[in-house]
């Protein structure tokens, strides 16, 4: 028995088999840790992300539901026609809370004292979640991008455009402490902080805006965007012989298998514009909206056909000098009526689109007059207000309209008919629905498949004919 | 063995003292039934102490009396018994004892333990089997020869890997193989696909590196397919293990031996072919159309084609000119010729040359074979030398010394196949039967006179008259591209054994496994799917190194209970390299393989990729030989690995009971019974090199057709959105099993069934995440799956006595799998990339075939649209499931004095396969089954809704959904739902019962040795051997085995999709022993 026992020990000995001499050989040889690499080598793809969340599919079909884009086959005619599957929003979605926000958030954590990076991850992270909450209604935010939490929890819509409002708040801040920079990375602005400023004021009059709180769109507008060269946009770039990767999203997807799937068509946005349409027909006297109209249509047939707005170099506006100029105009006009100030904002994006700014270079050749509005123009019986209405509804009217249109492949024309449709029903621009049997026009995108069927604190699929918080 | 030793000496001197007695001195020669004299034989006057043993000749000489009974007995054979009659010389063959011959099994660890006294099970394979089974490659030798031990080979190119399923599917993403032990140290078995194979759908078959072996060089191989057995290895024993020892010289006269081997192969079936079709659509001939639904060739005008000799054409390089057809008359047909561009008859010649020997103290064993074959398909290949020395010093009487060491070296050149457009078959199968593939290189001249060279000639550009082939034509994917792979291979294991005291033993034994694999990918410009030329080499390296340290100590606890102890401490470092360069774009047209042909860097892609892993476990085992017939095992090992967090336990019993010894019940009927059971766990190691969270560069993100590429944006990285994963544990599978083994008749039948269950937990999987928490998936341990089968074993000698042998044996298997959970993914895809995939699905087993089918009615019967056809499913459904039912092996051994005969059939109960091969074929109408051509009988619908009125001659054939008869023609077959790519077709007719029966082995072998052969020749024999190899093969599908695998070594099988072919072979071999 005393032999066992002295086994018994040897045996104890070796069981304790040591961990130490495994240690660390785990660490992966091939890959690059986030530890290794510069914040700013994180912000492109954060920035790509963005682009193609919000300038990609959830767009397009927002503007199938706003009567700017016709969906004509396959997948994009049965979403024309409000046959959409939870499928639709998987990508995007993604973008959002993986493309963007960890990435925007790993920046901000190893370079805090970076104020231009703080700031412009702030600004992503602000635009992303408040086009989410914009989008689909009550979404996650405040559990999010955090290991511990498995289901991060819904939070309403409201309370996550105010945090994204407070987070640009912030981001002004560190903006405004920050020295501008080169930075290739940044796709957008190149390092200019004072252009990141602007953008985020302008989001933060947008989320104000949408929450119907127009005293607060208003001031924040005042420090918005101040030229049309300041917009926020996804610029495309690369060899004119590849088609994809760095091109116009929309001109991708025509020069890809998706050709003949989408464009404007017959759309009301096109009737709307186009000269020659006396139903409805916003060309007056002082407006012709030939050069518009012809920039604007997108022809399914061929990536190649256009040269317009989705022309495959063509920049895609995210956030833009018309939209802060048409929120000031609205929420001054809420506020004061046809006041000169009022009429000074819709003039000033008038009197820019009528340098040709508004179109590029292949349609500046075309016709167009933007003659600045005056107050009698929207009086009863003025060319604004034919139809004898209130002259400050009236002029509230042309506003939406003029957002309605300059918006194009923005989601401006989408958000106005769904934060109008409670109170304002008058000033809606009145597009048909896509489908007689709709039972009115679509209020949210869906849920993400992914997240429904993974977050257990995911609500059931509201669909997309219920009313988002901020519109009940 | 020391009992032994001390009787033997005993008899020796009591021999000795023999020889002043009184009587007469018989002197003979103990050989066995090959005439190989046998040395060591003991030869007792029965009933006395009286004896002597055989020399190394076999020869004895005994003073007996006349009436004496001799005795000879020797471990391994069957004890003869002569009565001592007038004669002087008695010379004695002894046949050897198959069921003795299995007593010895080979443990985890390298040691002998006796059978009878074991509680798990170990199927042997006798190495003669598998040298005699004709398989070229050591892992398809195994096939059918135990149970529940699936062989797969991946198809039949020279070289090919092979996947070894025991009891079923372990793990989901792991590796499927079994771990393999050669001389007590675990060897590489890795299939390594790379990067320059494409993927795994396509390129072509790689290599399972437990081919390396030499057959020839192996003395025993067992597998271990139980949890308890294996638990010693811990977390890479989940697959079972298989343990192979190699051959050691003994203290013996120099044995010399030659063996070559030739064999002839060939496909082993073929898909029917039509001939009467030609190339086009809508029964119009079109030269230039993917499809083979032309027009009726016999209906064609006949002698030569018209062409436009104007301008363009193409010339061939023998000179033939082809000019754009006008009309086609000829009705000339090609599908043997062009069969032939692309088979052949393969063959390899082997060459074996082994020498062993040694005295007392010191033995060694020599071996050297080369083994060159060319493989059916012509440009295949695989040439292999294998060198080994293995040697045994005994330097004292307490410190003993080994070492084995054997080096390997092997080329070959795989054909690519399925699918990709530069494969074989793909671009063979889909030629229409009236274009000939012949001229597949030449020149194009254009209008303008301009000339192209090297252009290739493919079916669907017939003149040429483009750089993209679209389907590369088989002449040119089988002589102008390659895909080559150089090994060069080193296994060294040194063994210090150290006996201090006389019941420990020490042993230090060290291992090292060391491979490089250098491949070369090679496409010339105008090749399919790499029209710009393409040039790539990979080099890989793998090096494993092996320590262990073992005490094994015996101990008698009380009169009637004994204790074997063995501890030991294990570490085990394992590390893969590969390095990958590819050019493309080529400046120059031409076969020089070389970096030059693309001046311009940016063209090139560089990749690599290292696996590092390293465990070290302690183990102990204790084994308790109580009474004489309970033996009850305890063993477990403590393991940390790199890739596991912490350290994790393994333990395993196992018990076994010898009722015959228990209660005394032996007789002449019940030789032998054992109950046994066992309980153990077993585990499966994460993947390498996944604990921490990665930033990630290349990535591209879209939201529907429209991506946006970070490398197109100036570079930059992300978070990956996989999360890592620093709690990483090993996948465990707890199993256990209950058996008996028992022999009857004097033990000629020996029988031994199994029954287990297994349930493994903690299977890791790529997680699908919330995505808000910011990371899409992580690679985590979230499945489960449950095993449970039964399984049987038998043999029966019913004859060995003299000049006759004759025995019978075989195995049967079934395993249930059951995939019980995947923490909410509804799919997991083993086959990515195939239209028909095998999946991990929860209440399914592991591998079934998901894909759009047929909607169905309640009742089963199908959803019909109003045409009376089948209509798509909404979404992909389970189509079928390819595991078999149950698997079984089973032979017959018979001798007539130097004349032996072995057959083995196996059979494959059930199961499903997917042949998508057939299915596309059905859309380009090269296919017998498409070439129906009949005159109706009455009125048809067809897929597109047309009436075909009665009396209408039609190609196609009628079938009844179950809404009446339809017309299934040209609408249903290419532009229906009945062939095709893709998820839109009723792929649920694409499902095929995988049942089969093949003839493995067939095998005649005669020895030549009779004593005036010997004497005149010096030599100890001669043996000739004929096998047919997989000579008949009974499947219910046409064309193509169910045996073969689209995903390779994979853990997804049941397709086909342009795989290359198996095959059956004739071997022929002469041995010859000096």
């Amino acid at each position: 028995m005393k032999t066992i026992k002295s086994l018994l020990i040897i045996f104890g000995l070796i069981f304790a088999s040591c961990e130490s001499l495994v240690e660390g050989i785990n660490d992966n040889p091939n890959k690059i840790t986030p530890q290794d690499v510069e914040a700013e080598l994180f912000l492109t793809g954060a920035m790509l992300a963005n682009s193609v969340a919000q300038g990609g599919h959830l767009n397009r079909i927002a503007g199938m539901w706003s009567g700017h884009l016709t969906g004509f086959t396959s997948l994009y005619s049965n979403i024309y026609g409000y046959d959409i599957s939870t499928a639709e929003s998987v990508g995007t979605w993604s973008r959002y809370y993986v493309g963007v926000i960890p990435n925007v958030r790993h920046i901000r954590e190893i370079v805090p004292q970076d104020m231009l990076l703080t700031g412009i991850c702030k600004v992503l992270e602000a635009h992303a979640i408040g086009t989410a909450a914009s989008l689909f209604g009550d979404v996650p935010y405040s559990e999010i991008d955090n290991p511990e939490i498995a289901d991060p929890k819904f939070d309403r819509q409201s309370e996550v455009f105010t945090a994204a409002i407070a987070l640009l708040d912030q981001a002004i801040t560190d903006l405004n402490s920050a020295t501008s920079r080169s930075l290739p990375a940044d796709i957008y602005y190149e390092g200019d902080a004072g252009k990141w400023a602007e953008a985020a004021a302008t989001l933060q009059a947008r989320y104000y805006l949408q929450m119907k709180m127009y005293p607060q769109a208003l001031s924040a507008a005042a420090n918005g965007i101040s030229s049309n060269d300041n917009n926020m946009k996804f610029i495309p770039r690369g060899d004119p012989e590849i088609a994809s990767g760095d091109k116009n999203l929309f001109w991708q997807i025509l020069a890809g298998s998706r050709q003949g799937d989408i464009g404007t068509g017959n759309s009301y946005l096109m009737q709307l514009l186009d000269p020659s349409n006396t139903t409805v027909d916003r060309n007056n006297a002082k407006t012709d909206e030939t050069a518009r109209f012809m920039y604007y249509t997108i022809d399914e047939t061929s990536a190649s056909a256009n040269q317009g707005i989705i022309e495959q170099f063509e920049p895609q506006n995210l956030v833009s000098y018309a939209e802060n100029l048409l929120i000031m105009a609205e929420c001054e006009a809420r506020a004061n009526g046809v006041s000169a100030a009022a009429l000074g904002y819709l003039n000033e994006w008038r009197q820019f689109m009528n340098t040709g700014g508004h179109v590029n270079a292949n349609f500046q050749g075309e016709s167009y007059l933007y003659a600045d509005y005056d107050a009698a123009d929207f009086a009863a019986g003025g060319i604004e207000n034919p139809d004898n209405i209130a002259a400050d509804r009236a002029f509230l009217r042309e506003v939406i309209e003029e957002r309605y249109v300059s918006g194009m492949q923005m989601y401006m024309a989408f958000n106005d008919v769904r934060r109008l449709a409670k109170d304002d029903p008058d000033l809606i621009v009145p597009f048909p629905l896509n489908t007689g049997t709709a039972p009115g026009q679509p209020q949210r995108l869906p849920y993400s498949d992914d997240e429904l069927n993974t977050n257990n604190n995911a609500p059931e699929e509201p669909g997309i004919f219920s009313t988002t918080e901020v519109n009940q | 063995m020391k009992y032994n030793l001390l009787y033997l000496t005993v008899l020796l001197l009591l021999g000795i003292v023999d020889v002043f007695a009184q009587g007469q001195t018989i002197t003979g020669k103990v050989t066995d039934t090959s005439n190989q004299p046998l040395p060591g034989v003991n030869v007792v006057v029965q009933g006395t102490t009286t004896g002597t043993t055989t020399d190394f000749d076999g020869k004895y000489s005994l003073l007996v009396n006349p009436g004496d009974v001799l005795v000879f007995s020797f471990i391994g054979y069957q004890n003869q018994t002569i009565t001592v009659g007038s004669q002087t010389t008695i010379n004695v063959q002894l046949a050897e004892d198959v069921s003795q011959l299995e007593e010895i099994v080979i443990s985890a660890l390298g040691f002998e333990q006796k059978r009878d006294e074991l509680g798990s099970t170990a199927s042997v394979v006798p190495p003669e089997d598998m040298v005699r089974s004709g398989e070229a490659m050591l892992i398809n030798s195994i096939g059918a020869r135990a149970s529940n031990v699936q062989v797969q080979r991946s198809n039949g190119d020279p070289g090919a890997g092979t996947t070894i399923r025991i009891r079923g599917a372990n793990t989901i993403s792991g590796s499927s193989n079994p771990l393999i032990i050669v001389d007590g140290v675990p060897i590489s078995n890795t299939t390594y696909y790379g990067l320059g194979n494409g993927g795994r759908s396509g390129g072509t078959s790689q290599q399972s590196r437990l081919n390396d072996l030499n057959p020839n060089d192996i003395e025993s191989m067992q597998i271990l397919k139980g949890a308890s057995a294996a638990a010693l290895w811990g977390s890479r024993a989940a697959n079972g293990v298989i343990v192979i020892t190699t051959k050691n010289g003994s203290a013996n006269k120099l044995n010399i031996s030659y063996k070559g081997t030739y064999s002839l192969d060939q496909i082993n079936t073929r898909i029917p072919m039509q001939t009467t079709f030609g190339q086009g659509r809508n029964g119009v001939y079109s030269p230039t159309r993917a499809e083979s639904w032309g027009d009726y060739i016999p209906d064609r005008a006949g002698g030569n084609d018209v062409f436009d000799e104007s301008g363009r054409y193409f010339e061939a390089t023998n000179g033939t000119r082809y000019y754009p057809i006008v009309t086609k008359n000829s009705r000339e047909t090609y599908v043997d010729s062009n069969w032939d561009g692309a088979f052949q008859d393969g063959q390899f010649f082997q060459h074996d040359l082994t020498a062993s020997g040694g005295s007392k103290d010191a033995n060694f064993f020599f071996s050297l074979a080369r083994l060159d074959q060319e493989g059916i398909i012509i440009g295949s290949n695989y040439d292999r030398t294998n060198v080994r020395l293995n040697n045994n010093f005994h330097i004292n009487n307490w410190l003993s010394f080994s070492n084995k060491a054997s080096y390997i070296n092997s080329y070959s050149n795989r054909i690519q196949q399925s699918s990709n457009t530069a494969g074989l078959l793909l671009g063979l199968l889909r030629t229409p039967p009236d274009f000939d593939n012949t001229d597949y290189i030449g020149t194009y001249y254009d209008n303008s006179g301009q000339a192209f060279t090297k252009r290739q000639r493919s079916y669907r550009r017939y003149m040429a008259d483009s750089y993209n082939p679209t389907y590369n034509n088989p002449m040119w994917t089988t002589r102008e591209q390659e895909s080559s792979t150089r090994v060069n291979r080193f296994m060294v294991t040194p063994q210090f054994t150290v006996t201090p005291i006389d019941w420990l033993q020490i042993i230090l034994r060290g291992g090292v496994d060391y491979y490089t694999d250098a491949r070369v990918y090679f496409f010339p410009i105008g090749s399919a799917s790499n029209i710009s030329g393409s040039f790539a080499e990979e080099g890989i390296s793998e090096t494993q190194i092996n320590f262990d340290g073992i005490a094994k100590g015996n101990f008698n606890i009380t009169s009637n209970i004994s204790l074997q102890a063995t501890i030991g401490w294990n570490i085990n470092d394992r590390k893969t390299r590969s390095n990958y360069a590819l050019i493309e774009g080529f400046q120059v047209n031409t076969k020089k393989q070389t970096t030059d042909l693309n001046t311009s860097r940016d063209a090139s892609e560089v990749a690599n990729n290292k696996i590092f892993r390293r465990s070290n476990r302690g183990y102990a085992i204790f084994g308790f030989d109580m009474f004489d017939q309970l033996n009850v095992n305890f063993s477990g090992a403590i393991e940390a690995a790199s890739s596991v967090k912490g350290s994790y336990f393994y333990p395993a019993v196992d018990l076994a009971w010898r009722l015959t010894d228990a209660f005394d019940i032996g007789g002449s009927v019940l030789s032998f019974a054992k109950l046994r059971a066992t309980w153990g766990k077993v585990g499966v190691q994460p993947g390498a090199h996944r604990f921490e969270t990665l930033a990630e560069g290349g990535f591209s993100y879209s939201t529907y057709s429209d991506p946006l590429s970070i490398s197109q944006f100036g570079g930059g990285f992300r978070l990956d959105n996989n999360l890592g994963n620093p709690d990483l544990e090993p996948e465990i599978k707890t199993e256990w099993e209950l058996g008996a083994d028992v022999r009857l008749f004097e033990e000629k039948l020996a029988i031994g069934a199994t029954y287990y269950q297994n349930r493994i937990t903690g299977i890791l999987i790529n997680l699908d995440l919330t995505p808000s928490s910011g990371y899409s998936t992580q690679y985590a341990n979230a499945a489960t799956m449950e095993n449970k089968g039964f399984e049987m074993d038998f043999d029966y000698t019913i004859i060995n006595k003299g000049d006759w042998g004759l025995g019978i044996f075989g195995n049967y298997g079934d395993n249930n799998n059951l995939v019980t959970d995947l923490q909410g993914t509804e799919t997991i895809d083993l086959t990515p990339g195939a239209s028909v995939s095998s999946r991990a699905i929860v209440g399914h087993p592991l591998g079934v075939l998901y894909g759009t089918g047929s909607k169905t009615n309640p009742d089963g019967s199908f959803d019909l649209d109003a045409n009376g056809f089948p209509q798509l499913t909404d979404r992909p459904v389970v189509l079928g499931d390819p595991n078999p039912d149950w698997r079984s092996g089973i032979g017959l051994r018979a001798r007539w004095k130097s004349l032996a005969l072995n057959v083995l059939f196996e059979h494959s109960q059930g199961g499903e396969f997917s042949p998508r091969t057939l299915w596309v074929l059905r859309r380009f109408g090269t296919t017998q089954e498409t070439a129906n051509y009949f005159t109706t009988t009455e009125d048809l619908v067809n897929f597109d809704g047309d009436l075909i009125p009665a009396g209408t001659t039609v190609r196609g054939n009628v079938e009844n959904f179950g809404g009446g008869n339809v017309l299934l023609d040209e609408t249903w077959y290419r532009h229906g739902i009945g062939g095709g790519f893709g998820d839109n077709q009723a792929y649920n007719f694409s499902i095929k019962d995988a049942t089969f029966t093949r003839l493995r082995e067939l095998s005649l072998s005669y020895t030549l040795n009779f004593p005036r052969f010997q004497e005149a020749t010096k030599l100890s024999s001669i043996v000739f051997t004929a096998t047919g190899r997989n000579l008949f093969l009974w499947s219910k599908i046409e064309g193509i085995d169910p045996e073969i695998n689209q995903y390779g070594v994979s853990s997804g099988f049941g397709l086909d999709y342009f795989t290359n072919p198996s095959t059956r072979s004739l071997l022929f071999s002469v041995a010859i022993n000096f």
